[in-house]
């Protein structure tokens, strides 16, 4: 109990909350912001850590990890813009809502089931971090690639209208992704000679491409047309959500609380893929599935509550194994090991109190987030009253700017650009432009793991039949397949009865 | 903090100017009159070193050092940069024994001479971990059980043509078991466990991935492959004291493209020899796990020359080069 003490006296001093403050804030103004992200953020604070003590130092990379995981909600709802990957999922739903004129009870849904999603998952984690990380390990690659297989089975219920076009979808974004040195063997692959294709395509140049370019243009296509209407209806009145909402899906959060901190504790996982399992969970599971995709405030909650719980549950490897769970994790890693923390099974032998430290600063850095977005929300809404060219403009320079910062690379512009512009010609053609960020996301853990079993096994497929976890998780995805495709043979027999009927 | 945070604008802003205003002349006596951009080729600890380097060495110029990570394609990506770079002294990078090897597989088309060297910082020196349930005590203990078993010894490396992988060929072929391993690629530094796990036997990683592990008695370390041992991990004998001679680290260091100003060498040098030998330094290494090691321009030239024969011959070897 001293350690908790001392470390509660370390955490309230002056400098530390000032630096989980101030992280927050970077974090979700670089999340918010289309164009720029998080990681970008996170990269740039590191410096500033080194001159700080501990305790304020970690506060700093975490307020800023979490402050940046919440960000993204808020030009995906508004914009229909992820500003990270892991709120890609929040698009679906977000932005027809901001359509029907209800931003900011999306906004402020958001951000309070994320603070909900992100306080569960280190409540799990303060009371089982030895536990799930034993859990954890037993997650071989074998098991990794079976979750993801079943992650990309979600494609299913992203692919709108045809299915066909939803795995077109989804194969674009996995072929993408093979692009560069190949992390197995380092082999190169389709670069065609060239050292700047060496670095293949950043999964964050390509989102800002997939969701920005197009917005953008839309705007000034529209604005070209004459048609200046601000293609929004309804008030702009700040307004809260009710009680109601929260309370009518209590029993969905905790489900997507679960979903993220489980998702989040598997290393190679991460946010995104917790939040289009937990996406597609509440649509299979909703009273009323069409709705979906339609505006529905339950396609919000799921991802912003599972994308959230992510944090607490990424935490579990990188204190407890020392594995980062994705590139933002490895700067606060990095960040920790500057200033002699050492993660690993022995750190909360050696480190108890940087260890509730981090507990304490997890809880401050998402009551900043609930402050600070909630008093936010009256701002972000005003976004919506500037002229969509002018927004475009302003969102073409930070699209620049952002895809140049990930890797300091005037190549991944180039990148951005033209898969921008694909991006845009895959809308005009009816392809949903969703599974192509999932495919991306999920093919290279896809593809490495499932390489990586393959060496360990020696070649012998028997390493996936034999572990019943992976098997579970074959089992969910072949069910998933056959529902879906069940109810699109339901679907379309409805459709020629109703035509017998009318002919 | 408030004033590191004024220098990393400062940083930033001036080196976006670098792009716009590069026909600013001045002589190389002046070096440095607006900062320097040092291109960081990885992520991880090679970046997280290179962030304590360059503010010791802002420290030791006057203008702000910066570090700017290209990452991708093995380093390939920075060095082409670099190298395509104006010879001036504003651009350097912070390379590694990957210049080596990027060049043998044909990650770059050109080679180290295409450098001049500053200064060597710091090597890293690569450890075999194996489970403690093996009951392995030592690399002989670890050789005569593999040559008796059967089937192969899986071995976790950070991807085939990493350093891990070399380090890992380069010693088991000394202890004369290189045909009874099979190598099992892992990105992120997960290999520790996997080992812990139980589905590999061995993994060559860095000590500071292993310290933990070590502290908890889950993993027992057998070697270091360096000459000396290391801060991190002090009670692991070196595989020389255990009779296989080999000495393998892995070096960071400071390069400009070639024709660059001697002068401006001198003055990198010497901010590198200060920043590598002051006390921050060694504070930020002991956490890291890694050994400030500087050597001076043309010992550093000496010693990647050196590598790069060693390396070619390991990398045909093991049948990848280019």
């Amino acid at each position: 109990m001293d350690s908790f003490y001392q470390a509660l006296q370390l955490s309230f001093s002056v400098s530390a909350i000032g630096a989980v403050g101030l992280g927050t804030l970077i974090g979700l103004i670089f999340g918010a912001i289309p164009g720029l992200t998080f990681t970008v953020a996170l990269a740039l604070a590191l410096p500033i850590t080194f001159g700080m003590d501990a305790v304020a130092a970690t506060g700093l990379l975490l307020g800023t990890y979490i402050g940046g995981m919440t960000g993204g909600s808020v030009s995906a709802i508004l914009l229909g813009i992820p500003g990270t990957p892991s709120s890609a999922a929040t698009v679906l739903d977000g932005y027809p809502l901001t359509r029907q004129g209800r931003a900011s009870i999306a906004l402020g849904t958001a951000v309070i089931v994320s603070t909900m999603g992100g306080l569960f998952s280190l409540v799990v984690m303060m009371v089982s971090v030895n536990i799930v990380s034993q859990i954890a390990i037993k997650f071989g690659p074998a098991e990794i690639f079976a979750l993801v297989l079943f992650g990309m089975s979600t494609i299913c219920g992203l692919s709108g209208k045809s299915m066909i076009k939803g795995l077109i979808a989804g194969a674009l974004g996995l072929m993408v992704m093979t692009i560069g040195i190949d992390q197995i063997d380092g082999v190169n692959r389709m670069t065609f000679g060239s050292v700047n294709m060496l670095q293949g395509v950043n999964l964050l140049v390509a989102m800002i491409g997939l969701f920005a370019v197009p917005f953008i243009i839309d705007a000034f296509a529209r604005y070209a047309r004459g048609d200046k209407t601000l293609n929004l209806t309804g008030s702009l009145k700040a307004e809260l959500p009710s009680f109601g909402i929260l309370k009518a899906n209590s029993w969905l959060i905790a489900r997507c609380s679960a979903i993220g901190t489980a998702i989040g504790a598997i290393p190679g996982t991460g946010g995104a893929i917790a939040a289009f399992l937990a996406y597609d969970h509440a649509r299979r599971f909703s009273g009323n599935p069409d709705r979906f995709g339609n505006g529905s405030i339950e396609g919000v909650i799921a991802p912003e509550t599972a994308n959230n719980a992510v944090t607490g549950g990424t935490l579990i490897p990188l204190l407890s194994l020392g594995i980062p769970g994705d590139p933002a994790t490895a700067i606060v890693l990095a960040g920790l090991m500057v200033h002699g923390i050492i993660p690993g099974p022995a750190m909360f032998m050696n480190s108890a109190v940087e260890v509730y430290g981090i507990y304490i600063e997890v809880v401050l850095a998402y009551l900043f987030v609930l402050a600070l977005q909630l008093l936010g929300i009256r701002l972000f809404v005003y976004v919506l009253r500037v002229p969509q060219h002018l927004l475009a403009l302003v969102i073409l320079v930070l699209c620049v700017v952002g895809s140049y910062s990930v890797r300091n690379s005037v190549f991944d512009i180039y990148t951005m650009a033209v898969i921008g512009v694909m991006a845009w010609g895959l809308i005009r053609l009816g392809i949903p432009i969703t599974p192509v960020i999932l495919g991306m996301v999920l093919g290279p853990t896809l593809e490495n793991e499932f390489r990586t079993a393959m060496a360990l096994s020696d070649g012998d497929w028997d390493i996936f039949y034999t572990s019943p976890v992976a098997l579970a998780f074959f089992g969910f995805a072949a069910l998933i397949v056959v529902l879906q495709s069940l109810s699109g043979i339901r679907l379309r027999r409805n459709a020629k009865l109703a035509e017998k009927s009318n002919a | 903090m408030l004033k590191s945070l004024t220098r990393l604008t400062t940083g930033v802003l001036a080196a976006a100017a670098i792009g716009m205003a590069g026909s600013v002349s001045a002589t190389a006596a002046d070096f440095p009159t607006k900062p320097v951009e040092m291109t960081v080729l990885f992520g991880g600890t090679a970046n997280t070193i290179a962030q304590v380097l360059s503010e010791l060495m802002t420290d030791e110029l006057g203008n702000p050092v910066v570090p700017v990570s290209r990452p991708g394609g093995g380093g390939a990506v920075g060095y082409a940069f670099v190298q395509g770079s104006r010879p001036d002294g504003y651009n350097i990078v912070w390379n590694s024994n990957s210049i080596n090897t990027s060049h043998h597989t044909g990650k770059i088309p050109f080679d180290y001479t295409a450098f001049e060297p500053v200064a060597q910082v710091s090597v890293e020196t690569p450890a075999l971990a194996v489970s403690s349930d093996k009951g392995w005590e030592s690399l002989s203990d670890m050789a005569e059980a593999v040559k008796a078993m059967d089937g192969t010894l899986k071995v976790g490396i950070s991807g085939k043509g990493s350093f891990t992988h070399l380090t890992s060929a380069a010693l088991f072929d000394w202890m004369g078991i290189g045909d009874k391993v099979s190598y099992i690629s892992y990105g992120d530094g997960k290999a520790p466990v996997e080992l812990l796990a139980g589905r590999i036997d061995a993994a060559i990683q860095w000590p500071g991935q292993f310290k933990s592990y070590v502290d908890t008695n889950k993993i027992s370390v057998l070697a270091v492959t360096g000459n000396e041992r290391v801060d991190i991990l002090p009670d692991v004998p070196t595989a020389s004291e255990q009779g296989v001679d080999i000495n393998i680290t892995m070096w960071r260091g400071l390069a400009v493209p070639k024709g660059t100003p001697k002068e401006v060498i001198a003055k990198l040098e010497s901010a590198a020899k200060a920043a590598t030998e002051s006390e921050k330094f060694k504070e930020a290494s002991v956490n890291l796990g890694f050994t400030p090691a500087y050597l001076d321009a043309s010992a550093f030239g000496d010693r990647i020359a050196k590598d790069d024969g060693f390396y070619q011959e390991l990398l045909t070897s093991l049948g990848m080069t280019n």
